[in-house]
């Protein structure tokens, strides 16, 4: 790898207006081979605009982009593939009906006999074999792509842009759903690549793993470049002041711990579940936000959705406000005033095709509607949701006409919050609050929870972000296979002790 | 990864008998057939079912291909009468050899006015070929003024006669079924019928011409209706003004109980024969068994019924054990 | 901001066509745009006998059509209305036909019929409902094997019990009565569809259980998760479009003076069609009363029209058909036009 090689992938001066709005001013950046060129930039800056141009997904409305000081104006993404540019997209694109070795190869099989449509399946196999090779996944080519782990899965990807020989990869949010170890396994990867000579362009949010990873970064505020320089000349504050146009001066909210904590909303007795969870024992209290941190796959989720009833459990009792809770389902968890909000907001915690004031009302609708019919109390209901909304901050002109899905993500994420703050919770399960959203709404979401604890609520908190959860909780449980491993009041809140804990079983379990 | 406890044989069993449901469920139609009937279980017989199953099992296999990328045609119906209209009353006396390809373009054609609408217009696949439907049975009826349609005598000899000892209809129905399952298993084409059907944005994205592999599967399933319009009616040599109405309904539950999903990306054209041969076998051994005709439908509702619901709860009780766990539990 | 600023002037004023195009009244104008021409044909069917007659033969698709509109909602379709017409109609019928009718010896034979009618709905509805949501099946293939075998049923029911196998006739005249009384020239079925409708249109738009089954169209998991009873829900609307069924069937039974069981053997596709070009996506979480109500009045003018037109039955069919594109690919064209904001 050439440090000083000439750039072969140039874009200048790149606009794009949506609706006679721009949203991309000027953009201008190169790429070396084997360079790693971090973009970051909060949601909504421009990222992605950026990068649906350069894999063609989208036309730029000005500007000039050169592949080897050829012009290069792609008008599908299959051009951009055909210019050696892939992209790996955040939500993985491939088909899980389908096998490993067929999913490389959709787009175009081998023929057994030229001008004949048959497959060679075996040519397709030995390249299969190659291609997984490379990128270090010990799967046989025919496996179903639907029994592979995400972390797998984005590996196929990769194998699949190597098949289709790219030069420059583009990798969108590439970590969000992968385990600490599938994160490291990736990067080892992507270092592999590079030293092939193929540029890649990463967009995160985690910073830290931009400031690893990558040789140079780009900074986007508004659809403007506002940065861009090379590693050492970058820090992770920088980044961030340059993303916010202001200077942050902590990440979390001020958070004082609260004097004195009130009675148990939730209490955990020897839960346990086949598979999923053991012996799980906790006592949330009002006022308290207890985090709960662990690799991907410690059984953190499972065990949220076991306490809100979505999927079952062997033996164990749950008290909610005191209560003990014999069956467990979300309408019974829901009057005892528990709340959860999901991981994935777009599966579970949204109906996207319908207003925000229909998705606020959605978990409250029988407490508007106590008459005899059940007739919702339109105005009431109408005025709660307005008072929500404002309380946390959604920014959108018109609640009753604005489609979720039209939000940006941090905006989509207050109002699955909201619906749950209208029910009022007592307790309040928060999956991942934080994930694919920007550094200011991340800053909104802890200050709504600060304020849910001042008011008296127990929030449990989890989350793969370390620095989150020493940031925001009173307390934290490490959960490793299933278990709760340890647990470290704010007093003893150590990194690196929490990371060893939860990686305690984690380096024993094989993948 | 998940490890299946060693000592639940049981379990195992459970398992094993939920994958073979319906193959199980043929076995012992098969057998209660057989013990009420003692012309049921012979050559001639069976011979027999697959004659009648073929005209459903070529116009199901074309509705697979349709299933699979998430559509539906309702429209078959009509083509098969507006195939067998034409064929009757203005192609009579051409050779063979040369009308039938003819009708069968005919059927294409039909395919690829319900692919234009749906491609082209983006009109959703339901209502198009529910229009169709409409507007192609209206144009037959006005062609046969509502009357009965009657062939040449090579038609009904075509369809008695046998080849290398084997009826042509099972030919027919055995061609379109090899090119079928190669077509679908063993050819780019194929795969990304697949690959549509699981999600068509990621196929877009993958490189996929998306339109064209949809306009496509409209095509076919208007040819195989037109090849088992032509099979149907070499059994019968006439075409009644009902030729045809509501195949819609068993063409569906052939393909539905052969395993395909409505919702696209999963079966295959090898349990659409199997559904349509179980429903012939169920209502062939109904009449073997001399039952009250009225039964039939209620016999073959109950039987597609059963069937599905057992690939339901195997397809969920098989996700569940499939799922992954976090723990790996010691006994 | 500027740029946005620019941006609202820069919109052009929309059309009178175009404002047309995207409102829900679309089919409504379509109606009456039909209406006209065919007025200009036929000046017959502007006469208040016509438009009665439209109005009365259109209340039993309608009532019918609502039904399957609670289910199309939450994303199922009910395949079985057909087959509910038709087992209501005959069971129905059995009770009270003059000929030897099962419940003439309670002195009340309509009462017990008309319970008949409604419980066969019922029943009906409530076992589409148990398997799609008990058995996890398909609403698709679950009504698609009840509507095989009630249709069957309704047969098999006919041919064992009646003399000719065809139908229960001989019915009561104050049954009758239902299908095609009238009250100062208003029919009595006007009347009971208007309370359906009203019913049916006030649930969705204004209850709890109405907005439950929006959001269990829009996003099944995301609405059980918020606490909605997502099978019991489900359950009923499967439940209400049987009791729909039930009803639909005592006024087509009323009309047609019998029981029979080919009751409607062909209007499937007219149910689902009216709803679908009313504007109810049968993909779930879309669809209003009024809605319905629209596209039944389209098909029904339609069909009126046509048959005034003295058409044969091949005509009726294809331009029925066409008609029907025509409507989808104006919704189709109108939808990219929204899109477009």
């Amino acid at each position: 790898m050439d440090v000083n090689a000439a750039p072969f992938f140039t874009a200048q001066g790149l606009c794009k207006s949506f609706f006679g709005v721009q949203v991309l001013h000027d953009m201008a950046f190169s790429l070396r081979p084997g360079q790693v060129l971090g973009l970051v930039g909060e949601n909504g800056s421009g990222k992605s605009t950026t990068m649906n141009i350069v894999g063609g997904v989208l036309p730029m409305d000005a500007g000039r982009m050169t592949i080897d000081g050829a012009e290069y104006r792609p008008r599908s993404p299959g051009e951009a593939e055909a210019r050696g540019i892939a992209f790996i997209h955040q939500e993985l694109n491939l088909f899980r009906n389908l096998s490993v070795a067929e999913n490389l190869f959709i787009a175009g099989f081998p023929k057994l006999i030229k001008g004949l449509p048959f497959i060679d399946r075996a040519k397709v196999r030995a390249r299969t074999q190659e291609l997984l090779a490379a990128v270090d996944l010990d799967v046989a080519p025919n496996t179903p792509v639907s029994r592979l782990s995400q972390g797998e899965r984005q590996l196929v990807e990769i194998a699949k842009a190597l098949g289709a020989n790219a030069r420059i990869m583009i990798f969108d949010e590439p970590t969000t759903s992968l385990t600490t170890r599938e994160t490291d396994r990736l990067f080892d990867i992507i270092g592999r690549l590079q030293r092939q000579g193929i540029a890649i362009i990463y967009i995160s949010h985690i910073l830290g793993d931009v400031m690893r990873l990558c040789d140079d970064i780009v900074v986007l505020r508004d659809g403007h470049l506002v940065g861009s320089a090379a590693k050492a000349d970058m820090t992770i504050e920088k980044m961030i002041t340059l993303m916010v146009g202001r200077t942050i001066d902590q990440m979390f909210p001020p958070r004082d711990p609260p004097v004195t904590l009130g009675g148990p909303v939730l209490e955990v007795r020897g839960l346990s579940q086949r598979g999923m969870v053991k012996d799980i024992n906790l006592s949330l209290r009002a006022g308290e936000v207890l985090g709960i941190s662990g690799l991907m796959g410690a059984g953190r989720s499972e065990l949220a959705r076991i306490l809100f009833g979505m999927d079952p459990f062997e033996s164990g009792e749950v008290s909610i406000g005191g209560t003990k809770v014999a069956a467990l389902s979300p309408a019974a968890c829901m009057d005892h005033g528990m709340a959860f909000l999901t991981e994935d907001r777009r599966a579970e915690g949204l109906m996207m095709e319908a207003s925000i004031a229909d998705n606020v009302a959605l978990a409250s609708l029988p407490k508007f509607g106590t008459t005899w019919a059940r007739f919702i109390e339109r105005t009431r209901l109408g005025d709660e949701v307005t008072r929500v909304s404002k309380a946390v901050q959604i920014n959108a002109r018109d609640l009753q006409r604005t489609l979720v899905k039209n939000l940006s993500g941090g905006n989509q994420q207050k109002a699955v919050i909201g619906k749950w703050l209208l029910h009022h919770p007592r307790v309040f399960i928060l999956d991942e609050p934080t994930r694919g959203i920007d550094v200011g709404a991340k800053y909104e979401v802890y200050k709504i929870v600060n304020q849910l604890a001042a008011g008296g609520a127990g929030v449990l908190f989890i989350s793969s972000e370390i620095e989150e959860l020493t940031g925001m909780c009173d307390r934290i449980l490490v959960m490793a296979h299933g278990e709760i491993r340890a647990e470290f009041p704010r007093t003893d809140f150590d990194r690196e002790a929490i990371l060893r804990a939860a990686m305690w079983h984690g380096l024993k379990e094989s993948a | 990864m998940s490890a299946r406890d060693p000592g639940s044989r049981g379990r195992h069993t459970t398992l094993f008998l939920l994958r073979n449901a319906p193959v199980l469920l043929f076995i012992v139609l098969l057998a209660a057939f057989g013990m009420m009937s003692g012309r049921f279980l012979t050559v001639t017989n069976f011979v027999n079912i697959f004659i009648q199953a073929a005209h459903i099992g070529i116009i199901a296999i074309g509705m697979t291909f349709v299933l699979l990328i998430g559509g539906i045609d309702l429209s078959i119906g009509a083509n098969m009468y507006i195939v067998a209209a034409v064929l009757g009353l203005y192609l009579k006396d051409l050779p063979l050899v040369v009308s039938f390809p003819l009708v069968t373009l005919i059927g294409l054609a039909f395919g690829a006015v319900n692919a234009w609408f749906i491609t082209r217009l983006r009109v959703a696949a339901f209502i198009t070929t529910l229009s169709t439907l409409f507007v192609g049975r209206g144009i037959a009826l006005y062609f046969s003024g509502n009357k009965m349609v009657g062939f040449s005598p090579e038609v009904l000899s075509l369809g008695r006669a046998s080849y290398l000892g084997v009826p042509s209809a099972i030919w027919a129905f055995a061609i379109v079924f090899i090119v079928a399952f190669v077509t679908l298993s063993q050819t780019t084409f194929g795969r990304q019928i697949y690959a549509v059907g699981a999600d068509a944005d990621a196929a877009g994205k993958a490189g996929i011409n998306v339109r064209r592999i949809v306009f496509s599967v409209y095509c076919i399933a208007g040819v195989c209706a037109a090849i088992g319009g032509l099979v149907s009616l070499s059994q019968v040599a006439v075409a009644s003004s009902t030729f045809g109405f509501q195949k819609e309904f068993p063409v569906i539950a052939a393909t539905v109980l052969g395993g395909t999903s409505l919702f696209g990306g999963r079966g295959g054209v090898l349990g659409t024969v199997f559904g349509a041969v179980l429903i012939q076998t169920v209502e062939n051994g109904l009449v073997m068994t001399d039952a009250d005709p009225y039964l039939y439908p209620l016999v073959i509702s109950v039987i597609i019924f059963i069937a599905v619901f057992v690939d339901s709860t195997r397809t969920s009780i098989l996700e569940r054990l499939e799922r992954r766990q976090i723990r790996v539990e010691r006994a | 901001m500027a740029p946005s600023g620019a941006a609202e002037l820069a919109r052009p004023r929309r059309s009178l066509a175009v404002r047309l195009l995207v409102s829900e009244y679309l089919v409504l104008a379509l109606t009456a745009v039909y209406f006209v021409v065919m007025w200009l044909l036929v000046p017959a069917i502007a006469t208040a006998d016509t438009l009665l007659d439209i109005l009365a033969a259109m209340m039993p698709l309608l009532v019918v059509s609502i039904g399957q509109t609670f289910v199309l909602i939450v994303a199922g379709i009910d395949l079985a209305a057909p087959s509910i017409l038709a087992a209501a109609s005959v069971v129905g019928a059995s009770m009270m036909t003059g000929e030897g009718g099962f419940a003439l010896f309670t002195g009340v034979p309509i009462l017990v019929g008309i319970i008949a009618f409604l419980g066969m709905g019922l029943f009906i509805g409530l076992l589409n409902g148990i398997c799609t949501t008990r058995l996890n099946m398909p609403p698709f293939i679950v009504t698609l094997s009840t509507m095989m075998f009630f249709s069957g049923f309704a047969l098999f029911y006919t041919s064992a019990l009646t003399d000719d196998g065809s139908s229960f006739g001989d019915l009561p005249s104050a049954f009758v009565a239902i299908g095609q009384g009238t009250v100062h020239g208003v029919p009595y079925s006007l009347g009971v569809a208007a309370v359906v409708m009203l019913v049916a249109h006030v649930t969705l738009s204004r209850t709890v259980f109405g907005q439950w089954l929006y959001a269990i169209g829009r996003n099944p998991r995301a609405a059980a998760i918020s606490g909605v009873p997502v099978k019991r829900a489900v359950m009923w609307a499967f439940i209400i479009s049987g009791l729909c069924g039930g009803v639909a069937s005592i006024l087509y039974t009323g009309r047609l003076e019998t029981g029979t069981p080919v009751l409607g053997q062909r209007i499937l596709l007219d149910i689902v069609g009216a709803a679908v070009i009313g504007g109810v996506s049968l993909f779930g979480g879309k669809g209003r009363v009024t809605w319905t109500l629209y596209g039944v009045l389209f098909l029904s003018v339609v069909d009126k029209g046509l048959q005034l037109l003295g058409l044969d039955l091949a005509s009726v069919f294809a331009i029925k058909g066409l008609v029907i594109l025509c409507a989808a690919v104006l919704d189709a064209v109108r939808h990219r036009l929204m899109l477009r904001g």
